[in-house]
């Protein structure tokens, strides 16, 4: 066949050429949204980090010239922070893999409902889940696993237990709030990449033989999976970096980074050790994050 | 290799009815197509086929097996579809193999069935490749190649041809066929172009509004079309308002313009009832000598250059019919009013009742 060449000559070079023309006349409209970003998030990050290497001085905040580790060496020497650390990692990879599994099958209906009055309440549902404050949806969820709550007070009256169950003020609880906060998140990034799956590889697939399970788990979920990659993602950054969760579930007693930030900058006034805790939170999550995106691109055969 | 039973088959969406009781038997090995309009039905009648529409009503046989109920991975049947569907996540072997590995082929079968398979499509070497390195019509033989090595008893076309072009169309179109001859596979083609039926099939189901409302070899659907519908959906046709004169069924008149017109007919016909005439515009000739059984006289409105073909408009008792005459050396150029006599072999005319 002779289309074969051509065709795939034009293909190749149209993007080259529209690369081209955005990358000469059209940079300029990234410039505001770069002045805002540099202004008001590089250069406070930049010299909380730069406050990290000074010598921790309870009430001062101006950056000094005199270089120091010792913050870091206290974080990597004490017990209650390289813990906080580990706990960090692993109270948000259970909260990316919670949110994928309950997630993803809520995701999976969304995009395939058709009827545009159903699809549109779906995703009404899953929008609202955003509209109200953090904080007050943390007190919604107090209401129903406190120690008097909903929960506890039907398992109580039914005799079911006759202690209530510690559902709040323990990781659980900081878990259980996490995911309330991220499943929108994770939701959203996966449905349009479902819906990217056209139905037709799906029925190939169960015309060849394979059974409806057997479709799902060759055919969509390996072709989800720039959407599964970029919810987990999201929702890690998202859960490790969250104060208001942890400190309003956890009751201060699940002590991850961003409870420790908070007590040395606001309570004992030590600005200099809480930005490098801040600094071990970014490099840990990005580390973390770059981990898992290398495991997942070789897991995925490098479509991502 | 099977033979398919369509008895009945009908498909309902709350009430709209988009397959309505059609019954259809489909020989083993042959090439079947629905023909259709958008719409009319034939995708759904294909997908019911295929098992991934469950049907309202009616039974699916597939030579002794009724499929009816069954999910379409245990009908062994092979689709090909619009766009392909080659799975973008894996290489042209896997692909391939993709069927072989469900049935659990030993490794170095699966291998060897792959190469087969990708030579009889001629596209050897083709086995690292990814779908977005593959043009159409690789993308379209790699669909036929990882459906035909798993040995389906019947294969099922969706309008395969419709993302090609034209040019390559014309030439996957006699591939195909070769192809489905060489192995006697039993195909139900479904298109909405007529010249993809008439090309290709050994018979065709015409689908009208869920219906099909003729079944027939390409000639006969072209030749002797049952409705009027059908002859203007296949090909182009002058559709002329007459009055029956005399008779009924094969041995029958029209009045046009006061003059009877042999023609062949529906039975049971009155005189003075209006029909309509139909006769295909290569059959219409032109030219004051020409001896046929009809002879008109009719007035030339213009004239079309085409290439191959002159097309003409004529006026004939009032009404605008077309002439297409090929383009011959010595054949007669006629210019815009001139007067002409027309005529037909009544046996390539049609009386229908509309």
């Amino acid at each position: 066949m002779t289309m074969v060449g051509t065709e795939s000559e034009a293909r190749v070079e149209r993007p080259i050429r529209a690369a081209r023309a955005n990358g000469g006349r059209l940079w300029w409209l990234a410039v505001p949204a770069a002045l805002i970003f540099i202004v008001f998030f590089v250069i406070p990050v930049a010299s909380l980090f730069g406050l990290s290497f000074n010598k921790s001085v309870a009430g001062v905040i101006g950056l000094s010239s005199q270089f120091t580790l010792d913050n870091f060496i206290r974080i990597f020497t004490r017990a209650t922070y390289y813990e906080a650390i580990l706990r960090s990692i692993w109270v948000s990879a259970i909260v990316s893999t919670a949110s994928l599994l309950f997630g993803y099958p809520l995701a999976y209906v969304i995009a395939k409902t058709v009827n545009p009055g159903r699809n549109t309440l779906l995703m009404i549902m899953v929008l609202s889940a955003m509209q109200l404050d953090m904080v007050i949806r943390m007190f919604g969820l107090m209401v129903l696993l406190g120690d008097n709550g909903l929960i506890n007070g039907f398992l109580l009256y039914t005799g079911l237990v006759s202690q209530p169950l510690p559902l709040m003020y323990n990781t659980f609880g900081v878990i259980v709030g996490l995911v309330q906060i991220t499943l929108p998140f994770m939701v959203l990034s996966l449905i349009g990449i479902i819906k990217a799956i056209h139905p037709s590889l799906e029925e190939a697939a169960r015309a060849l033989g394979a059974s409806r399970i057997q479709a799902f788990f060759s055919i969509v979920l390996p072709l989800s999976m720039p959407g599964i990659l970029a919810g987990t993602l999201l929702v890690f950054a998202l859960s490790i970096s969250s104060y208001v969760v942890p400190a309003l579930m956890g009751g201060w007693k699940v002590m991850v980074l961003p409870i420790h930030i908070y007590q040395q900058i606001a309570e004992v006034g030590r600005w200099q050790f809480g930005a490098a805790i801040a600094v071990v939170l970014f490099v840990t999550s990005i580390i973390a994050v770059a981990i898992y995106h290398q495991a997942a691109i070789r897991t995925s055969g490098g479509r991502t | 290799m099977s033979d398919i039973h369509l008895k009945k088959l009908t498909k309902s969406y709350g009430g709209h009815l988009a397959v309505a009781g059609i019954n259809l038997h489909i020989a083993e090995g042959e090439f079947f197509s629905l023909l259709g309009p958008s719409g009319c039905g034939k995708s759904t009648t294909l997908r019911m086929i295929a098992g991934f529409v469950q049907p309202t009503s009616g039974e699916i046989i597939i030579g002794a097996d009724d499929v009816t109920s069954l999910p379409p991975e245990k009908r062994d049947i092979g689709i090909v579809f619009q766009n392909y569907a080659i799975f973008p996540h894996m290489n042209v072997a896997d692909n391939i193999a993709f069927g072989l590995k469900l049935r659990k082929r030993p490794r170095d079968e699966i291998r060897r069935r792959v190469t087969d398979a990708l030579r009889q499509v001629g596209l050897s070497g083709y086995e690292e490749r990814y779908q977005r390195e593959l043009s159409g019509g690789e993308q379209q033989r790699v669909a036929l190649a990882r459906v035909l090595v798993t040995e389906p008893r019947i294969l099922l076309l969706d309008e395969p041809l419709s993302a090609l072009d034209k040019s390559l169309r014309e030439e996957m179109k006699y591939w195909i066929k070769d192809l489905q001859k060489k192995l006697g596979i039993t195909t139900v083609y479904v298109t909405h172009d007529q010249d993809e039926a008439l090309t290709m099939s050994d018979r065709i189901g015409v689908m009208q509004k869920a219906q099909v409302v003729q079944v027939g070899t390409p000639q006969e659907i072209y030749e002797a079309p049952k409705t009027l519908f059908v002859t203007t959906f296949i090909g182009h046709s002058n559709v002329m308002d007459v009055i029956v004169g005399s008779g009924s069924g094969s041995d029958m008149t029209v009045l046009i313009d006061g003059n009877p017109v042999p023609t062949r007919g529906p039975e049971n016909l009155v005189p003075g009832q209006p029909v309509k005439l139909v006769v295909r515009p290569e059959n219409v000739v032109i030219g004051p000598d020409q001896e046929t059984p009809v002879r008109l006289p009719a007035t030339v409105l213009s004239e079309t250059y085409q290439g191959s073909l002159i097309r003409y408009r004529l006026s004939l008792g009032g009404q605008e019919i077309i002439a297409e005459r090929q383009n011959q050396s010595g054949n007669e150029r006629f210019n815009p009013g001139t007067p002409v006599t027309v005529g037909w072999d009544p046996g390539r005319s049609e009386a229908l009742v509309a």
